[in-house]
């Protein structure tokens, strides 16, 4: 363990050990210590890798002393490692994530273990040895799955002296931001969130007891986002430019999460817009089976999602996430591509699957395109899609590269916060301490600059604001004296 | 004759085992194996590091053979990058890539 030191390493100091997503975006996993109670918060895994390769650096440390497990939310770079630390490894401890988590973790899960074999299957000539990719099977899946614990949001756990409370994260169904306490020491740990209320999500919300340390994501470091609508605007007006030009419009997406945000949209859109759009002659597909089976997920916990979307639900009576001009396609061998259309597909980094053979079928042909809504992690197709290559490799075939013509676009629906939005919600937390995670290097060593010039005036007072940006395994310790024990007592 | 060599990775609970021709097997061969099996990547974002269980002494010497029949524990870390004022180039960085491309690192180099 390298030591990043800035008091004295003792005991008593409290000990923050990223184990990944510390300046990157990808296999979330951070350990925190505190006066001999241990805590981990996400265990994900890292989109561009696979198998071992995508893990947390779990070698480096001792899972087993381990008290408590939090995971923020269903996407899989928080917590698609989960089966493999119940299953595999010496984790002894309890799990805790919100009720929708759970209920979509189990569906996901289920399809990631399902992917990664047939992606093994498909490139079985290359590998050089007998060894799959899986980290874990079904039955892993199933035996961990029950041990999981849930946690409703405003609730407090109180697990042997460390206390946690879930708060609304928004980002995605089920987000949850996570407050812990021990031995008076409050923490904050954000997960992904946004501050931005949505077509179904509330903004995050802010914990109403004070927080000493706060670690925050960092994805879009000190970038700007449009406002919603003009962004809502921009990617209808895109999508029908395209598709009355007879054009296809494949959207990449993570099948659960911010897709039934752009279904809100698109559906919406497509119903004002009959008319010029052929009276349903232009169909939007969404493959994913995936979606279809948790579609009574979104619709059981419509009571966590936001005013709007519960209002609707109450006067029409209709569940806002069945829609009217969405198909579904189950099976990607019965779609007929005759003609304009609009496909949401996964992944949506286009790293495999039906999003990226459509891609490879469709990218030679300018009058398609491809719009990217989420964030794209370093070493995916759909980050290197960014930089409007002439051709892409082949995933089936790596002797072919496929020209592209296609139009390629980015317009984020990711909900995470923009520059702004975290620095808001970073001075109303008022953390003395902040710890950076969840964002590419520079992003966040940018953003570290911005707020450190931000609290400037704090500096050499008591108030002074300190912001770490560590590196995976790399420990951050820090003192807080006193002042802790007395505030405990006192309360 | 075929020999085996047991491993564990310091997270896991369970141990695996490498089969290997010979009466032992060096510690470069054995992480390239481990590296492959295990399918880790390219070597350029990670290092991996043997250990003795008895005492947890790290493996450092390429060439060190380690008789068949043993007992490994590996851990796979973070690549490191570290200023070394003394070498020309200023910046070394720890990562497996030897492994994988198959250069043993040289103890002794001229110039
Ligand atoms: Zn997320
Ligand atoms: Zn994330």
């Amino acid at each position: 363990m390298q030591n990043n030191n800035t008091g004295t390493t003792t005991n008593d100091n409290f000990r923050f050990f990223g184990l990944g997503g510390s300046n990157e975006v990808g296999r979330s996993c951070h350990v925190i210590r505190y006066k001999g109670k241990t805590v981990m918060l996400d265990a994900g895994v890292h989109p561009a890798y696979r198998g071992m390769a995508s893990l947390p650096f779990y070698d480096e440390i001792d899972l087993s002393t381990i008290d408590v497990l939090l995971i923020s939310h269903f996407h899989l770079d928080h917590a698609a490692s989960l089966p493999y630390v119940m299953q595999k490894t010496n984790f002894k401890g309890r799990v805790f994530m919100t009720h929708p988590t759970k209920a979509i973790y189990r569906w996901l899960l289920k399809d990631f273990v399902r992917v990664t074999s047939l992606s093994n299957n498909a490139n079985s000539n290359i590998r050089t040895s007998n060894d799959d990719d899986n980290l874990y099977n079904d039955t892993d899946l199933v035996e961990s799955f029950d041990r999981i614990e849930t946690i409703d949001y405003h609730s407090t756990m109180d697990i042997s002296g460390i206390k946690f409370t879930a708060y609304h994260a928004g980002h995605v169904l089920g987000a949850a931001m996570f407050q812990i306490e021990i031995a008076g020491l409050r923490i904050l740990f954000t997960g992904d969130y946004s501050r931005e209320v949505d077509r179904h999500l509330n903004s995050a919300e802010v914990p109403p007891f004070s927080t000493d340390v706060l670690i925050v994501e960092s994805t879009f470091g000190t970038a700007t986002h449009e406002p919603r609508i003009t962004r809502e605007r921009k990617l209808t007006s895109l999508i029908h430019n395209t598709v009355v030009k007879g054009g296809r419009v494949l959207l990449p997406v993570f099948a659960l999460g911010r897709a039934q945000e752009l279904l809100l949209i698109l559906d919406e859109y497509w119903t004002q817009h009959s008319n010029d759009l052929g009276n349903g002659q232009v169909p939007i597909y969404y493959a994913s089976n995936l979606a279809r089976k948790c579609l009574n997920v979104f619709q059981t916990y419509i009571n966590m999602m936001n005013d709007n979307i519960r209002k609707k639900f109450r006067d029409s009576k209709t569940n806002p996430f069945i829609f009217k001009n969405i198909l579904y396609l189950k099976n990607i061998d019965d779609f007929q591509d005759f003609g304009p259309s609009v496909m949401l597909a996964s992944p949506g980094m286009l790293q495999n699957g039906v999003s990226r053979d459509l891609l490879e079928k469709w990218c030679p042909e300018e009058k398609n395109l491809v719009l990217i809504t989420g964030y794209s992690i370093e070493g995916t197709m759909a980050k290197f899609l960014m930089l409007q290559p002439d051709h892409i490799p082949s995933i089936n075939n790596p002797d072919i590269s496929v020209p592209r013509r296609c139009q390629v676009e980015e317009i984020s629906f990711a909900a995470h916060v923009d520059f702004q939005e975290n620095l808001d919600f970073i001075e109303q937390v008022g953390a003395g301490k902040i710890i950076l995670v969840h964002g590419e290097s520079n992003p966040m060593g940018r953003l570290k600059s911005a707020l450190l010039s931000n609290f400037k005036n704090l500096k050499n007072t008591e108030k002074e604001v300190k912001v770490y940006n560590p590196r995976n395994c790399v420990l951050i310790s820090l003192e807080f004296k006193g002042v802790k024990v007395a505030k405990a007592i006192g309360t | 004759m075929s020999s085996t060599i047991y491993y564990k990775f310091y997270s896991q609970k369970d141990i695996s085992r490498l089969p290997f021709d010979g009466t032992g097997i060096t510690v470069f061969d054995l992480k390239k194996d481990i590296i492959n099996i295990n399918a880790l990547g390219d070597g350029t974002d990670f290092q991996l590091k043997l250990y003795n269980p008895d005492g947890m002494e790290e493996y450092v010497d390429d060439t060190q053979v380690i008789p068949r029949s043993s007992t490994v524990i590996a851990k796979r870390a973070p690549a490191t990058k570290s200023i070394h004022s003394n070498v020309n180039t200023g910046m070394r960085i720890s990562n497996a890539t030897r492994y994988v491309i198959g250069k043993p690192k040289i103890f002794k180099k001229l110039g």
